[in-house]
């Protein structure tokens, strides 16, 4: 029985301290940006650690998943003659779904597991101790660049993503399910709707602060040494992808009642 | 100027201090001492809002400082510095931007202004021509020393320096010695955390000896080296007491 019930015990006190964690965080992290100095080297430099170092990472995953969805939309429904509804299937997916998706999964792993680490060493080797001590704030210094930083390339990346995602169904299309290049360019500019990307694009602001502010939130809370920084690493990831992909659901459907409502 | 009163402070069940009390005067060093584990760090945090004490009173300047929040802290933080055992250098900066960082937080002063400061005192301190290196290629007295100087750049009025001497070879320890001494001279109050009993005997006025969460024994250095058989003298000794 105590073999069952105290890891969730332990788990849930975990959980309870995470949520109200998070949320001081974040209410540091709004009182705090809207008061005093903004540090704007510091949001550019993390703008082109997040953004501009991530971009390879993205266009590759994304061209991929483009090519891979076109490959299997393409043999799937080429048995019920429908191959010419590939474009559009794509496109709507991608712009709605798996470009936002796909992109903050990938930066929750990379972007994510990087802030925690920077952080979490920075707090082992008393680097946050000594911002505080020499009279400044380490939301500010750290915690704050990198948000912004998050908020500002993730749609920028999530765009990037659904164009070239989309391209990659484009060459297969092209090269294996033998569709014209300028017909499935055309199919896929006829259907794909400004509603589609909005609610992709939307979604990337969300995304943002599930990335964010849970790595920065681990990475300040490692306490005993390297070892902790890994598992900081480890939540950070671990909770940011659960955040998106449970988070994706639900905003999915607030912009559907959005969508329909407007 | 610093009032430590019947602090107590606690981790899970552990009780490390059951009521700490000590006074530092203006312009004296203390030195706090006592073994392993007692806890002699977290007072030093603790002055300056690093730590908050479960009770008592902690008044810098007749302000108690344990009721204010982090903004209101970073105002003494302006006056009262803080030297960590390991310099806690920004290692993604250099010794230069490193000594900078409080200049340009707090001041507002021209970058040409900036590099004249920071050149000043790398040359008072002997450190110059490290302007450019990062701090991972700097030995660890460097290390200590750099963040010595970065804690007084703003002048401060109090310096609490937490174990500066530690692992260092007689050479560095005598310039850190000599570094202390001088902000010394210069009316910097100051409370050193140490084990290292030739520099506090060297740069402290008196001393003060944390012992199972109490200040055991406290009083000026020439009152304890005329005690052989008091607690300090038994902890120099290596004695139990």
């Amino acid at each position: 029985m105590n073999q069952v019930a105290i890891p969730l015990i332990v788990f849930l006190v975990e959980t309870v301290n995470f949520i109200g964690g998070l949320g001081l965080l974040s209410h540091q992290v709004f009182r705090e940006t809207f008061s005093g100095k903004i540090y704007w080297r510091l949001i550019s430099e993390q703008i082109y650690q997040v953004g501009y170092r991530s971009l390879p990472l993205i266009l590759i995953t994304s061209g991929s998943i483009g090519m891979v969805m076109s490959l299997q939309f393409g043999l799937g429904l080429e048995k019920f003659g429908g191959k010419l509804y590939v474009p559009k299937l794509v496109a709507a997916t991608f712009l709605r779904e798996m470009g936002p998706m796909f992109t903050s999964l990938m930066l929750a792993a990379r972007v994510g597991a990087g802030i925690a680490s920077e952080i979490g060493s920075m707090v082992v080797t008393q680097q946050i101790d000594a911002i505080r001590a020499l009279g400044t704030s380490p939301i500010k210094k750290i915690v704050i660049p990198r948000v912004i930083a998050c908020l500002v390339v993730l749609p920028i990346l999530a765009t990037l993503s659904n164009i070239v995602g989309n391209f990659g169904g484009l060459i297969v299309g092209a090269t294996e399910l033998n569709l014209d290049p300028n017909f499935y360019y055309l199919k896929i500019m006829a259907t794909a709707s400004l509603e589609d990307y909005l609610s992709g694009f939307g979604k990337t602001f969300f995304f943002a602060n599930f990335i964010s502010l849970p790595a920065c939130y681990f990475g300040l809370n490692v306490q005993n040494g390297a070892k902790e920084v890994g598992i900081a690493t480890t939540k950070a990831v671990v909770v940011s992808s659960i955040m998106i992909l449970i988070g994706d659901f639900f905003l999915s459907k607030v912009f559907w009642m959005i969508a329909k409502w407007v | 100027m610093i009032e430590v009163i019947e602090f107590k402070k606690s981790f899970g069940t552990k009780q490390v201090h059951r009521g700490v009390t000590f006074e530092v005067k203006k312009g004296e060093c203390l030195g706090l001492i006592g073994g392993s584990g007692t806890g002699k760090s977290v007072i030093l945090r603790s002055l300056i809002g690093l730590e908050k004490p479960d009770s008592g009173k902690i008044l810098i300047d007749k302000v108690d400082i344990t009721k204010m929040n982090e903004r209101e802290l970073l105002e003494i933080r302006k006056k009262v510095a803080y030297a960590f055992q390991n310099g806690a250098l920004f290692d993604s900066m250099t010794v230069f931007e490193n000594l900078a960082y409080p200049l340009r937080e707090h001041f507002h002063l021209s970058e040409k202004e900036i590099k004249g400061r920071v050149h000043d005192q790398l040359a008072d301190f002997g450190l110059e021509g490290n302007e450019h290196v990062y701090p991972g290629n700097l030995s660890g007295g460097m290390q200590k020393r750099v963040g010595l100087v970065r804690a007084m750049m703003m002048s401060p009025q109090v310096i609490l320096y937490d174990e500066p001497t530690a692992g260092l070879d007689p050479f560095n320890t005598k310039k850190i010695q000599d570094l202390i001494l001088r902000l010394k001279s210069r009316g910097v109050t100051s409370i050193l955390v140490t084990h290292d009993m030739p520099t506090a005997n060297a740069v402290c006025d008196k001393m003060a000896m944390l012992s199972h969460g109490r200040i055991e024994a406290q009083g000026n250095m020439s009152e304890l080296n005329q005690d052989g058989r008091g607690a300090i003298a038994k902890f120099i000794s290596g004695e139990e007491f």
